[in-house]
């Protein structure tokens, strides 16, 4: 029903398209890792072992011959789906827990409030360093364990958007209206509630990136010869004297990509600025 | 027949700290069909308070609400429902009661729709009901904060009659407009009344309007009825001390 008008890119929406531009490319090149490689990231080749950069291998050879190009390529597979898919799930089931929260209140919003105070007051990372030491090392157990303590931030954040707009008179004219709860919540909460949720949650992409990179440099988290970043810097930390190619690779890959990730969640946020809504279409 | 409105010695005390306080204390009125009911008092007397336990916002401490005979204040479900179709409200903010995300036309339909009128019938009655409001059917497509108070109201009106309510309850629905939106909306509100019958209960401070508009009048004070009668009863010759205060006050 409501029209579409073309506005010219500009200010925040050019800077939106750019960031839109940029994880676009980190997401394809993640998908398509396979076809991008130059040389296949997991055969070993010793007599060709730590190579330093040269024209056959960009980015030079890790202790097995490896090519590090091809690993740093391949590792964007694990490192930014694992973070991609940890986000989302803070996201949505914290948020689904705070919007709960708010709008019932009650002995619910109290339990789940108590509980999420109790994972807020645990130092975080070491936490789920046992949690990963518990169950075990590997990328999706690395991922459980952050999930485990990571989710308070958005439920608290969701349940205290969903008290802000619970008490609005459009609220009440929704209820008066005759929608269900549940209809009152997809349709005019949870839109109303989102940007605030989304921002933080493209912010959290790098940090998440890092946590896991992190928990995999301590052997918690990818277990070789998975090509990931982290456990890539893990392996060659002992060699960053004499041969610093084996971890800068890896290591400019994380910096770039969480670079790109704050970009957007920074530019998400100066576009859904509330300040901003007159000059939205939408 | 039946009134259509009948409210019984209704009740509410709220927690302020650790005292309680009583915000609507034993307040009975009835309402007929097609009539215009006052209620006046000065802020937090409870008028608030008191319709939205009418509207089953708020339960009642105590009490009973009646609409059409039928005792609703314990209503649930489809008999809640069918309660809310028939008593609808408009607000003191009028771009504060559209969703901001969305467009008037989609706040307008949505009633419409949730009670039974299949959407390409509503959306084909939006239009004229847009129209009867005073606004050009092309509002439909424009979002809260690009349309004026005023335009708002009319709008937030349209979507409180497209589900032809037997009650329109207005808290304080022109107090945000200035003067001459004020009489422009009143007087849509008193055609739409003629045109369709709605009894009309009316929350306003201003006592020349409410002189002008309602049938009778209700004053409220602490959370009691104080006064009850027609405009020119109350206003003209106050019987109570608090509603001849409330009179000087306004001269
Ligand atoms: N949800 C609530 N919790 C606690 N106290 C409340 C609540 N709602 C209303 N009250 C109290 O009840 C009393 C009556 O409030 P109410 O909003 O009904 O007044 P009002 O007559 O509508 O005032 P106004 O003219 O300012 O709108 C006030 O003292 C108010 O503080
Ligand atoms: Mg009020």
């Amino acid at each position: 029903m409501e029209q579409k008008r073309r506005r010219p890119l500009r200010g925040v929406t050019l800077r939106l398209a750019l960031c839109a531009l940029l994880t676009g490319l980190i997401l394809l090149v993640a998908v398509f890792a396979p076809l991008l490689t130059p040389y296949d990231p997991y055969a070993q080749d010793m007599s060709a072992a730590l190579q330093a950069p040269s024209a056959a291998h960009l980015l030079g050879t890790d202790t097995y011959g490896r090519d590090v190009l091809s690993r740093v390529i391949m590792g964007a597979r694990t490192s930014v789906f694992s973070s991609l898919a940890l986000v989302a799930i803070i996201c949505v089931g914290g948020s689904f827990l705070g919007v709960l929260c708010g709008w019932l209140g009650g002995k619910v919003d109290t339990v789940v409030m108590r509980l999420s105070d109790l994972f807020l007051a645990f130092p975080g990372m070491v936490f789920a360093i046992a949690v990963a030491g518990l169950i075990g090392g590997g990328m999706v157990n690395a991922v459980i364990a952050l999930a485990a303590i990571s989710w308070p931030k958005y439920t608290r954040l969701a349940r205290g958007q969903t008290l802000a707009v619970k008490s609005a008179p459009y609220i009440t004219a929704a209820v008066m209206a005759n929608n269900t709860p549940l209809q009152i919540i997809f349709r005019h909460i949870l839109p109303n509630i989102a940007g605030p949720l989304l921002v933080t949650a493209a912010l959290d992409i790098g940090t998440m990136m890092m946590e896991l990179a992190g928990l995999s440099f301590l052997n918690l988290g990818a277990q070789p010869p998975t090509a990931e970043w982290g456990s890539m810097m893990s392996k060659g930390r002992s060699m960053i004297q004499t041969s610093p190619w084996v971890v800068l690779g890896p290591g400019f890959a994380i910096f770039l990509t969480v670079l790109v990730f704050n970009f957007l969640g920074d530019t998400l946020r100066d576009y859904l600025d509330p300040k901003r809504r007159g000059v939205r279409s939408e | 027949m039946a009134e259509l409105l009948e409210v019984r010695q209704v009740s509410r005390r709220f927690y302020k700290g650790r005292s309680l306080v009583t915000a609507v204390n034993g307040v009975s009125f009835s309402l007929g069909r097609g009539e215009v009911l006052g209620i006046v008092g000065e802020s937090g007397s409870g008028k608030t308070t008191l319709i939205k336990m009418v509207t089953r916002l708020l339960e009642a401490d105590e009490g009973e609400i009646l609409l059409e005979g039928e005792d609703i204040t314990r209503a649930a479900g489809a008999g809640l429902r069918k309660a809310r179709r028939q008593m609808q409200l408009v607000f003191q903010t009028p771009q504060d009661s559209f969703d901001p995300r969305q467009t008037l036309g989609r706040g307008i339909l949505e009633g419409m729709v949730n009670n039974g009128v299949p959407r390409r019938e509503a959306e084909r009655r939006l239009p004229e009901l847009l129209r009867q409001c005073g606004l050009s059917p092309d509002y439909a497509r424009r979002y809260p904060y690009q349309v004026s108070g005023g335009e708002c109201q009319r709008a937030a009106i349209a979507r409180a009659v497209a589900v032809e309510p037997a009650l329109l309850i207005c808290d304080e629905a022109t107090s945000a407009l200035d003067v001459t939106v004020q009489a422009q909306v009143m007087a849509l509100l008193e055609q739409l009344r003629r045109e369709r019958g709605m009894a009309i209960l009316f929350i306003c401070h201003d006592l020349a309007l409410v002189q002008q508009f309602c049938h009778r009048v209700l004053v409220l004070h602490r959370g009691k009825v104080v006064e009850e009668g027609t405009p020119d009863q109350v206003i003209l010759h106050p019987k109570s001390d608090y509603t001849r205060t409330l009179v000087d006050a306004a001269l």
